[in-house]
């Protein structure tokens, strides 16, 4: 497993860094500059007034209550599930998929290693990589945060971190899963895509349509904190994210389990789809009758 | 445990979707012996190996590796074995050395690396340049290395010497027999049946999903049928000739040559022929082609009833 672990994880070190530091500049920018807005929070209540209030009750931001951390948490937070979410959607649609569509899985696993190793060993590798692009974005807001007009300390900042990491795991454990069922890994990506960007609407048109609330249940960003975590991480919801996404997991790795590793021309490239519903194969042409 | 088969496959299902890609395969290769598996693309020969690797899961039938179940314990199996894939695809962003230390990662670092240079050297390539910058043929050379390296009980090779040049094509056989000559068995299937009757002792066809045939190349070479030219002094009559048992006539050139096809044993003819003046006796055998290609036509003609 650590063979497969140092491997994916030296295989990532290009992610981590463009994305650890790409979100850690915005990290920076953002709590710099929201900092400044505490001075003109009067003319900022006036401009946005002459926005939809709908916009701000999608956002879940109430401008009575506005302060410049609260206008991060809506400007920051509440995207990068979304942000950080493509980084991870693809990572787990294509941690075993991408590997078996270019062939390497089958050389990988003719090799005394389990499934079950080479996929907890790529999973580590992933949560690692994770855990090291949050710390990088941590670091973004230690460095560039004015604590006196946020009035949070960089160590309140891990709250919203670990409530974005669960929300994050939960989307790669889908893709993951979806990966093993489905035929391709660009069809998990999208699949996966899908439905984080459903849940994300579902769940702020639920701000505005109170018959939505209950469907709205269903959708993750319902139990993501954000930057409210900073003044204290419901522990329930993080659990309520990240049971579901080692159980998705975990069903992804029995599916791997199960399934043939498969290679270009063998077949089982398409879905499984019942017969009736198969779209029918064009006969070759010397085999149709001749007219 | 000595004499237990390196491969025991019997009776291997296996399909996809509603194509059956293997009906009951049975085949045993002995410890120590080189095999050649020979068939047509799509005849199974890939996922048969596949399922011996516990790449794939076989719908029916058994297999042990090494006396080993793959299913049950594929690490074991794959401790032992050196595998070549048909398919073979390295990581593009590692060296070739790189992408060797990974593999033997994964093996525990139980390759010799004295080893790996040696074969490096042997067959010409340069460990050090980018996967993405080598040939299709150096890409298979560090296949082959990364298949031998271990020093395997049981080396698989699907198609080891496709894409590499002659010379090289040569220096790959050369190894699967040194292999062999240290104890290892060879199992390995190939389109180039010039080098399988090199190399092979025994050769299993496999023809759409079936075991057609398995024996030594040798025995499949004297078994099957040969081709007899007789030039005469003057004309001759060849109907006794061909009413010796196990003899057809192929060809009349004119009255004075002939070509027949013989079955079996010669002396019968033989003793038909001494009773003419004959100018010119030429007898040949078939090459392991022809007679692959015999069961080959053989498929083709079974597609053709069944149309």
């Amino acid at each position: 497993m650590w063979a497969t672990f140092r491997h994916e994880l030296a295989h990532m070190r290009g992610r981590i860094l463009g994305w650890g530091l790409g979100l850690a500049l915005m990290a920076a920018y953002f709590s710099s500059v929201f900092s400044s807005f505490e001075a003109q929070m009067a003319q900022l209540r006036q401009a946005m007034a002459y926005f939809p209030q709908q916009l701000f009750e999608f956002f879940g931001l109430d401008l009575a209550t506005l302060t410049p951390y609260r206008f991060l948490d809506v400007k920051f937070f509440s995207l990068m599930p979304i942000i950080l979410g493509i980084f991870a959607m693809g990572a787990g649609a294509g941690m075993l998929a991408g590997d078996e569509e270019k062939g390497l899985l089958d050389l990988i696993l003719a090799h005394p290693v389990s499934r079950k190793s080479l996929f907890f060993g790529k999973a580590l590798a992933f949560l690692t990589a994770l855990i090291l692009i949050i710390a990088l974005m941590w670091t973004g807001f230690a460095v560039g945060m004015d604590r006196a007009s946020l009035k949070v300390t960089p160590a309140q900042m891990i709250g919203p971190l670990v409530s974005i990491f669960a929300m994050v795991v939960l989307f790669w454990a889908i893709g993951l899963l979806l990966s093993m069922v489905l035929p391709s890994r660009r069809m998990a990506a999208s699949g996966v895509a899908l439905l984080a960007v459903a849940s994300f609407f579902v769940k702020g048109m639920a701000e505005l349509d109170p018959d939505l609330k209950g469907i709205a249940k269903l959708s993750p960003f319902t139990y993501y904190q954000g930057g409210e975590a900073a003044f204290g991480l419901n522990v329930g919801w993080i659990v309520g994210l990240l049971v579901p996404a080692a159980a998705f997991a975990l069903l992804a790795w029995w599916r791997f389990e199960k399934r043939d590793i498969r290679v270009a021309g063998e077949g089982g490239w398409a879905l499984a789809l019942p017969a009736r519903l198969r779209p029918a194969r064009r006969r070759p042409a010397e085999a149709r009758p001749a007219v | 445990m000595a004499n237990q088969p390196a491969i025991a496959i019997h009776g291997l299902t296996k399909s996809y979707g509603k194509v059956r890609a293997l009906r009951g395969i049975d085949l045993e290769v002995q410890q120590g012996e080189i095999f050649g598996f020979l068939g047509p693309n799509g005849a199974g020969k890939t996922t048969t190996i596949r399922c011996a690797l516990d790449l794939i899961r076989p719908d029916g039938g058994s297999i042990r590796v090494l006396g080993i179940d793959p299913q049950a314990n594929p690490v074991a199996v794959k401790a032992r074995v050196g595998y070549l894939p048909g398919e073979l695809q390295l990581d593009d962003n590692l060296t070739g050395e790189a992408q060797l230390h990974f593999l033997n990662e994964l093996r525990g670092r139980k390759a010799d690396w004295h080893y790996v240079r040696e074969l490096a050297e042997r067959l010409d390539l340069d460990l050090k340049r980018p996967i993405r910058n080598l040939s299709k043929g150096n890409k298979i050379k560090v296949g082959v290395i990364q298949a031998l390296m271990h020093r395997p009980e049981l080396l698989m090779l699907d198609e080891p010497t496709f894409g590499l040049d002659p010379l090289m094509q040569q220096e790959v056989l050369r190894l699967l027999v040194e292999a062999k000559r240290t104890g290892a068995t060879v199992f390995f299937s190939s389109h180039i049946l010039s080098e399988v009757q090199a190399v092979a002792e025994r050769v299993g066809i496999i023809r759409r999903g079936k075991i057609v045939e398995v024996a030594g190349v040798q025995t499949l070479i004297n078994r099957s049928l040969r081709r007899v030219r007789i030039q005469f002094r003057h004309d001759v009559d060849p109907t006794p000739l061909t009413q010796v048992p196990g003899v057809a006539l192929l060809k009349r050139d004119n009255g004075r040559a002939v070509t027949l096809q013989v079955e079996g044993e010669m002396d019968a003819l033989l003793k038909a022929v001494a009773a003419y003046p004959v100018v010119d006796f030429e007898t040949e055998r078939p090459s392991l082609e022809e007679i692959f290609l015999t069961y080959y036509a053989d498929e083709r003609n079974s597609h053709k009833t069944e149309e």
